[in-house]
């Protein structure tokens, strides 16, 4: 059944910034300012291009950290707070500046207490879960004559975390389910996971090599949407290692042993299995049943 | 469902039932509020009935379909017909079984002319079965259907499974009498004694015999209301059963293929991994298709395969993805349901999609390990896709717990 009218295209991109203050770049002062300052005035620019693109597109920034994450637009502060625009700035884009880095703010003076917030992982999976609820949300509430095109972008620059990983692949067939596009702009490390994710939603995975450039890399390869990708030549995907871990020593491998109860994976055979505790019978038929046919038959 | 329950009466001896006495008017005679409450009130009773705790599901299904199709199958009170509209739903089920159920397998039995035929063999390839329910829409239905002949056929495809896997049938029973060789009790007995589970879903009205089978099998029985309600009902055999209690569990050898071979893994790529060959799946068909790099290569045996999950041919290991078993882990560590609650005046937001809070919305739910507030329609959507709750994964003390 064909649509006789053509419904409005409205893209949504949810920023999903991880804003855990590795101390690599906390410390690098870049022209006077700070690597943080550069990478958020980057995401704010990269925020209102987006926004700039057609008047129905919308726009979610969701930041984390490893105490907690917060969405910094739309500002859940119920308090309207004043903003100053230039003369002639579209409202919008001073709106989301604004409450960019107020909320940013709050959300680092509140890990300030934790000395060692680096050792903990960062909390992308929460965040990357609330931004698919927003979504949702805004899919139901948007009108029929409207269609969404979601998609989200996470900014990340942590490594795996390996005790997250059930969130991460609930999120990751979620956005599959829901047709949400999943890109990864991975600034310091690679991390196999996000590749993963970014290769079951049909997303683009980039590693870039400096962090200077950051807004460059944004504009051109996550800026357009994914169905005029075709047209665009782009980093090619990345062959992405889709082998397990076992849960014993945490390696990868190729062929492994999976308990038919709890499908935890495990490199070797043992009898028991540590995650679930049942015991495993062996799949071995044993030899005398068979002696012992073949001796029914003769007789 | 009323049909099954013995105890209640049947509709002409209690009166009808006043079904608009429900919808009043509220002081300002608007009907919105009250219809948007009672909407909410089935939604949050749909999603509470599936709500289970942690017991022990059979992850890998070995299912049989069997379909009837015999002369009953042409009536309309299904539209365009009984048959047509059983297949529409059937294709969606396929896509939604292995879509929850990756590892699991599918095959699809028809009866009619009091014979059962094979239509697809026990697979886990989703388009093979699709595509035989789209040629199966010009099967002319005829005749009787076959209880008996149904089943065994569908047991022994079923006899030689492992131990560890669930057995199930399903049967789509549209007429309101079977033909059988033998003794269908022998039949019920086997069936007990192999451990499979036989669910019935009747087309027409309530069958003695197919009660008593699903009974003593433990499976379920149902009869269907509308198309809808049939809609229901086999998206309902999509979810994985509980386990009786008595499948044995073991170990099972799985390949996972895919690797990008690094240096310190240990394990050698020969150039021989990447080459172009001719991909095992598709070798048997008439289009072979020849595969650049971009296949999965068995790790015991070195066959060419162009998708997972599949079972290798020569040396008949599983190969799967890790994200295929990953999708059946949240039926493990599933959410423990929210708390409803009155609306606090100090959270004015959903935590999970930021919408503000009005009025007309009286209850909030709150999950009980990070006390995080959501509104009903995130919470629906935590329960039946996301399955991770956001709060718990955005507080650093639950998010690093190993879901155990």
């Amino acid at each position: 059944m064909e649509d006789k009218e053509e419904r409005i295209e409205t893209s949504l991109v949810a920023i999903v910034i991880d804003a855990t203050p590795a101390k690599k770049f906390a410390s690098q002062p870049l022209d006077g300012s700070s690597m943080m300052n550069r990478i958020f005035d980057s995401l704010i620019a990269f925020g209102n291009a987006h926004l700039m693109q057609a008047s129905h597109n919308k726009l979610a920034i969701i930041a984390c950290n490893s105490k907690s994450t917060k969405f910094l637009y739309p500002s859940m502060d119920g308090n309207s707070r004043s903003y100053q625009n230039r003369p002639g700035q579209y409202d919008m884009f001073a709106k989301v500046d604004s409450d960019v880095r107020h909320g940013l703010g709050e959300l680092i003076l509140n890990d300030l207490t934790d000395n060692d917030s680096t050792k903990s992982d960062s909390l992308l999976g929460g965040a990357m879960a609330r931004a698919l609820c927003y979504i949702h949300r805004v899919q139901r509430e948007l009108s029929l004559s409207h269609q969404l095109k979601p998609r989200v972008l996470v900014v990340s620059g942590s490594c795996d975390s390996a005790l997250q990983y059930m969130t991460f692949m609930n999120v990751f067939f979620t956005a599959q389910k829901e047709n949400v596009v999943i890109d990864c702009c991975m600034m310091d490390t690679d991390s196999g996971l996000l590749q993963q994710g970014c290769d079951i939603t049909g997303g683009q995975y980039l590693h870039i090599p400096s962090v200077a450039g950051l807004l460059e890399y944004l504009l051109w390869v996550f800026l357009p949407s994914p169905s005029c990708r075709s047209k665009i030549v782009l980093p090619p995907p990345t062959k992405v290692d889709y082998r397990a871990a076992c849960f014993c020593h945490h390696k990868l491998v190729d062929i492994g042993w999976v308990c038919s109860v709890c499908l935890s994976i495990f490199c070797k055979f043992s009898i028991m299995c540590t995650t679930c505790n049942t015991e495993f019978k062996l799949n071995r038929p044993a030899i005398v049943p068979a002696k012992s046919k073949k001796r029914a038959r003769i007789e | 469902m009323a049909d099954e329950d013995e105890t209640k009466e049947y509709r002409w001896e209690s009166g009808y039932e006043k079904t608009w006495e429900a919808i009043k008017e509220d002081d300002d005679g608007l009907l919105e509020s009250n219809v948007a409450d009672l909407v909410a009130r089935a939604k949050r009773k749909r999603a509470a009935l599936k709500a289970t705790g942690a017991i022990q599901l059979g992850m890998m299904r070995h299912l049989f379909v069997v379909v009837d199709a015999s002369a009953c199958m042409f009536l309309q009170d299904l539209k365009p017909t009984r048959f047509l509209c059983v297949l529409k739903l059937l294709e969606v089920f396929v896509h939604e079984f292995f879509d929850l159920n990756p590892i699991s397998q599918l095959g699809i039995l028809t009866t009619k002319m009091k014979r059962s035929e094979q239509i697809t063999v026990l697979a886990g390839n989703q388009k093979k079965h699709i595509e035989a329910l789209q040629q199966l829409k010009d099967l002319s239905c005829e005749g009787e259907p076959s209880l008996q002949n149904s089943l065994e056929r569908a047991m022994n495809g079923l006899k030689n499974m492992p131990a560890h896997s669930s057995r199930e049938i399903l049967v789509l029973f549209g007429s309101l009498t079977t033909c059988d060789p033998g003794d269908i009790q022998k039949t019920i007995k086997a069936l007990k004694d192999n451990n499979i589970r036989v669910s019935i879903i009747g087309l027409a009205a309530e069958v003695r015999i197919c009660r008593e089978i699903a009974k003593k099998t433990g499976g379920t029985y149902n009869v269907l209301i509308d198309d809808h309600h049939l809609k229901e009902l086999i998206l309902s055999q999509v979810q994985p059963p509980a386990v009786a209690g008595s499948i044995e569990a073991s170990l099972v050898k799985m390949g996972f293929p895919g690797g990008t071979p690094s240096v310190n893994d240990g394990t050698s790529d020969s150039s021989a991994d990447h080459a172009p060959a001719y991909c095992l799946c598709h070798i048997d068909s008439e289009t072979s298709s020849l595969m650049g790099p971009n296949g999965y290569n068995c790790p015991q045996c070195g066959s060419r395969y162009c998708e997972l999950p599949v079972e290798c041919k020569q040396c008949g290991l599983t190969l799967v993805s890790a994200p295929h078993l990953a999708r059946s882990y949240h039926h493990l560590f599933p959410i423990k349901p929210f708390i409803e609650r009155a609306q606090v005046p100090d959270t004015t937001h959903c935590f999970t999609c930021a919408k503000l809070f009005v009025e007309a919305e009286t209850n909030v739910y709150e999950c009980e390990n990070c006390h995080q507030i959501v509104c009903l329609d995130c919470d629906l959507f935590i329960r039946e896709t996301l399955h991770t709750c956001p709060g718990c994964a955005s507080d650093p003390v639950t998010a690093q717990m190993k879901t155990n």
